[in-house]
């Protein structure tokens, strides 16, 4: 089996989000190869998890303010801020088959694919189920996976550096989630790549792309027309739409 | 009314309904994984009619029908720990 791995880009959320599905649909359909695509999001972005409110989550009006977007991803899982320079998002797209079937083997997998880029730039990270990846107690990376149609997709961020005050301007956090884990501050759960390691954003997606490509076959490849052409009327048809926007 | 727990599985659930002897209306939202996601849906719609004063294990049983009726994976919460929040939303 072939890998098509899809250097670094940047769109916005719907679109990102929207090639997700696009390209699961293809690899459902045998139209597209199974794909490990690198991203970033421009505005800076929030998404939140398939199940999650999104007024319970986000500070729509601090979002309106500061031109941050806001979307509801197609997995599950806790509300993310997308930092257009301060973090690295990817995602994995292929057969379930090729995965554990067990769904938490399945993260540890991805998962460790990260903790081993991590470990090439001197970082020692550790995977902590469900879906965390942990620096010294701190996380730093946080992944969501989706399988329909006997298609996996899995994505995820790395953070690269923290804006906190933007962070926690633009979230709700949980004050429930906080004290339960008997922390002060919401600061203190989290940490990024800067804070251990001064490499530049194209070292993390040289260890991420070799960490992520490690034993596979793989070629780097770019979007069908098909692909951006459904990824684009997933955008605006369901992305952008109120209805998905506050579905729950 | 509304409850909202961090279960013992790990994640935050919170659930609104609207009751007056049973169960009109009810929403479940949090950062936990349920494979395939519609199954939630179906959870939701197999509360309805529910009567306020049911027990946790009445409710739990339900999630788990509807859940393994789909072959449904919860990942992060369980049908037990659903069941109560959805319990402690009727008080």
């Amino acid at each position: 089996m072939k890998w098509r791995v899809v250097k670094p880009e940047v769109y916005d959320a719907y679109l990102n989000m929207a090639l997700d599905e696009a390209v699961s649909e293809g690899v459902r359909s045998g139209s597209s190869p199974p794909t490990i695509r690198f991203y970033s999001w421009k505005p800076s972005a929030v998404s939140i998890g398939y199940f999650q409110g999104i007024r319970d989550e986000v500070n729509l009006e601090v979002c309106r303010e500061l031109g941050v977007d806001c979307i509801r991803r197609w997995t599950g899982g806790g509300a993310v801020y997308h930092d257009y320079g301060g973090e690295v998002t990817y995602s994995v797209i292929a057969p379930t088959g090729v995965f554990p079937k067990n769904i938490i083997e399945s993260y540890r997998l991805v998962c460790g694919w990260i903790v081993k880029a991590l470990g090439s730039l001197g970082i020692e990270a550790e995977f902590r189920p469900v879906n965390d990846i942990l620096v010294g107690n701190k996380k730093i990376s946080g992944s969501a996976q989706t399988r329909r149609g006997g298609v996996l997709l899995q994505h995820g961020t790395l953070l690269y550096d923290l804006d906190l005050a933007t962070m926690f301007s633009v979230l709700n956090v949980s004050r429930q989630k906080i004290s339960d884990k008997m922390i002060q501050s919401a600061q203190e759960r989290v940490t990024c790549v800067l804070k251990h390691c001064g490499v530049g954003k194209e070292d993390i997606y040289e260890a991420l792309i070799g960490a992520f490509t490690e034993g596979k076959e793989y070629e780097f490849g770019t979007w069908s027309r098909d692909e951006m052409a459904r990824a684009e009327e997933l955008a605006e048809g369901k992305y952008r739409s109120e209805e998905w926007m506050f579905l729950r | 009314m509304i409850a909202s727990q961090k279960v013992r599985e790990g994640k935050l659930v919170k659930v609104e309904v609207e009751c007056g002897e049973s169960i009109s209306k009810i929403k479940i939202t949090g950062d936990f994984f349920l494979h395939p996601e519609d199954v939630l849906d179906e959870i939701e719609r197999s509360m309805l009619g529910l009567r306020k004063d049911a027990d946790t294990e009445t409710i739990a049983s339900r999630i788990r029908s509807t859940a393994e009726a789909r072959g449904a994976q919860m990942i992060g919460i369980g049908a037990e720990s659903l069941a109560s929040v959805i319990k402690e939303a009727l008080k």
